[in-house]
């Protein structure tokens, strides 16, 4: 046997093996099977790279509910995929049939492929015969060159026509995106690239609760306070349960001069099963103590109260707001409340003894207004000794005489 | 010619060919956004939120909106005011009728946003995939004015307003005759 006979022998054998291997009778599937199964074979209409089987968009659960319904009424394959492509088009076909104008899509590429061979093969061989001759030399860099762009630009057409179908339309379909990596990105973004990503999101799932709430809260910490406010409106609309846009809607509010706003956006948070980091949150920023004390100063004392006690309702220990409570009472300067103040101003100072709130409120309360210097003294000194205490309220002791420097 | 220019000048031309084809195909959702219009309606049937039974087919001789939209979109959300002052335009003259198909959502919940939002039309809430479906409905709010005939006349892509769709009318029924 020579060497080319031996070749040719090799050469059959992969190619049978490999038909066998496509020709081979598959197991029978299950109704689940084939339509996960078919449901991977088509595009989901508007999502980028991703089929009907890995979306979840609100068009791929239809899409794959339709197919399921039709496989357990007994539809074929060939039934299913011409219902979808009839109404969404060829191009949600990831294996579009050979006929027609999409059959250049299977034959082109192999007749391209088989002539460029061909041709490149006879140009090796032609230049390889005219070596030593001194022919063309220039040329042959050339010539490759210009299969090779052409060989690209043919590649990534093909790829554009039958990968990507997105509205975005990048030119390869390779990018498999979905509304939760897109999310995570716009956590980690700067706030335009955020609110870009967000849109992004948005597109896919115009009902994407959180891509709006932080949408929306991105716009407000850029300025655009109109859009945000259009978004933390629609977020609430769409999920009234979804804490996170609870705490930028009351921050929004406060800012805009609503705490009436701000507060019922706390309360209905304060009946939701938020995750701690939300409630963190709201007490890094002092943001219920700071709605009640907007209430408070607008004459709203009782719903400023009702907010502080709906948050020490989920936290009984929370020493800023026990403090904020007390403070909000002693500040109506009526006996009986300011000694009730007291009350609220001791639970603070015991939930949290290192809390500059509670011990700065209860020093004025007992300096200022009942006449306790002694005690007052005492909150004073453990104050100006935290490491980290408001300025605002170190200005307030020492306006009063209660500073270091006594 | 030589055999090595002339396999050139073949491989060439395919390749212009491949590349003619591919860059000049329409795109995907162009082609799917306006497959409907001009065609006959794809069907209409269900059970509504009050229980009785709807066919698009039993309108013919009216005008009819066919209104996709879920209650978790925003779009929809506020388009809905519009459609209602559009059906009450029309109740008197009974020329249009508005059909309401929910996409992607629960019948508790539509029949709660109709609840809390008005709108007296036939909505359908229960097993609607298969009518998007048929109608190619990729997002919503998505909207079809379909023809006393049975035909599409016209889609609309997003939340609707009552003038766009009083115009939308004038304009059809002028083309229709």
């Amino acid at each position: 046997m020579n060497r080319r006979t031996a070749w040719f022998l090799v050469a059959a054998m992969v190619l049978g093996a490999l038909l066998v291997a496509e020709t081979a009778e598959r197991p029978a599937l299950t109704n689940a099977d084939r339509v996960h199964d078919l449901a991977g074979d088509f595009a989901c209409p508007v999502c980028q790279g991703q089929s009907v089987a890995e979306s979840d968009a609100p068009v791929a659960r239809t899409i794959r509910a339709t197919i399921r319904s039709m496989v357990d009424e007994g539809a074929t394959d060939g039934e299913v995929r011409e219902l979808l492509v009839s109404s969404f088009g060829e191009d949600i076909d990831y294996a579009p049939r050979g006929d027609g104008l999409t059959s250049l899509v299977w034959i082109l590429p192999v007749l391209v492929l088989a002539m460029a061979g061909s041709g490149l093969a006879m140009a090796v061989r032609r230049w390889q015969g005219g070596a030593g001759k001194g022919r063309s030399a220039v040329g042959r860099p050339v010539v490759l060159t210009g299969v090779a762009l052409v060989a690209v630009l043919a590649g990534l057409l093909m790829a554009r026509s039958v990968g990507d179908r997105g509205r975005g339309d990048t030119l390869s379909g390779e990018i498999r995106l979905s509304t939760r990596t897109l999310l995570i990105e716009a956590g980690v973004a700067g706030p335009d690239e955020a609110i870009d990503l967000y849109g992004q999101v948005l597109e896919i799932q115009p009902s994407n609760v959180e891509a709006l709430a932080y949408r929306g809260w991105a716009l407000w910490r850029s300025g655009a306070a109109e859009w945000a406010r259009a978004d933390m409106a629609d977020a609430v609309d769409l999920d009234p349960t979804y804490p996170d846009v609870r705490v930028f809607r009351a921050s929004q509010r406060l800012a805009d001069g609503d705490p009436v706003g701000a507060a019922s956006d706390l309360v209905v948070l304060d009946g939701l099963d938020a995750p701690p980091i939300v409630g963190d949150l709201v007490a890094a920023a002092h943001l219920r103590e700071r709605v009640a004390g907007e209430l408070a100063r607008g004459g709203g004392l009782l719903a400023a109260l009702e907010l502080l006690d709906s948050g020490l309702e989920r936290d009984p220990g929370a020493a800023s707001l026990l403090a904020e409570r007390g403070w909000l009472l002693a500040g109506t300067g009526d006996p009986d409340l300011v000694a009730l103040s007291l009350v609220s101003l001791d639970a603070a100072v015991l939930a949290g003894p290192d809390n500059p709130y509670a011990l700065a409120y209860r020093a004025l309360v007992n300096g200022v207004l009942l006449g306790r210097p002694e005690a007052a003294w005492e909150d004073s000194e453990a104050f100006f000794g935290l490491r980290d205490r408001p300025t605002g309220l170190a200005d307030l002791l020492a306006d009063q005489g209660l500073g270091p420097e006594r | 010619m030589s055999p090595l220019r002339a396999t050139t000048l073949v491989a060439g031309l395919l390749v212009a060919v491949l590349i003619g084809v591919l860059a000049t195909r329409q795109s995907g959702p162009d082609q799917m956004r306006a497959h409907l219009v001009g065609q006959v309606a794809p069907p209409v049937v269900g059970t509504t939120i009050d229980a009785e039974v709807w066919d698009l087919d039993g309108q013919r001789g009216r005008w009819v909106v066919v209104n996709f939209f879920s209650t978790t979109c925003v779009p929809c959300i506020r388009e809905h005011p519009e459609l209602v002052a559009f059906a009450e335009d029309h109740v008197a003259a009974d020329d249009v009728r508005v059909v309401s198909v929910a996409f992607d959502d629960s019948a508790s919940a539509v029949e709660a946003f109709f609840r809390r939002n008005g709108g007296t039309w036939p909505v359908l809430a229960v097993d609607t995939g298969r009518i998007a479906v048929d109608w190619g409905v990729v997002a919503v709010p998505e909207s079809y004015l379909v023809t006393p005939s049975g035909h599409v006349a016209a889609k609309v892509i997003g939340g609707v307003e009552q003038d766009d769709l009083e115009d939308l009318l004038d304009r059809a029924r002028t083309s229709v005759g």
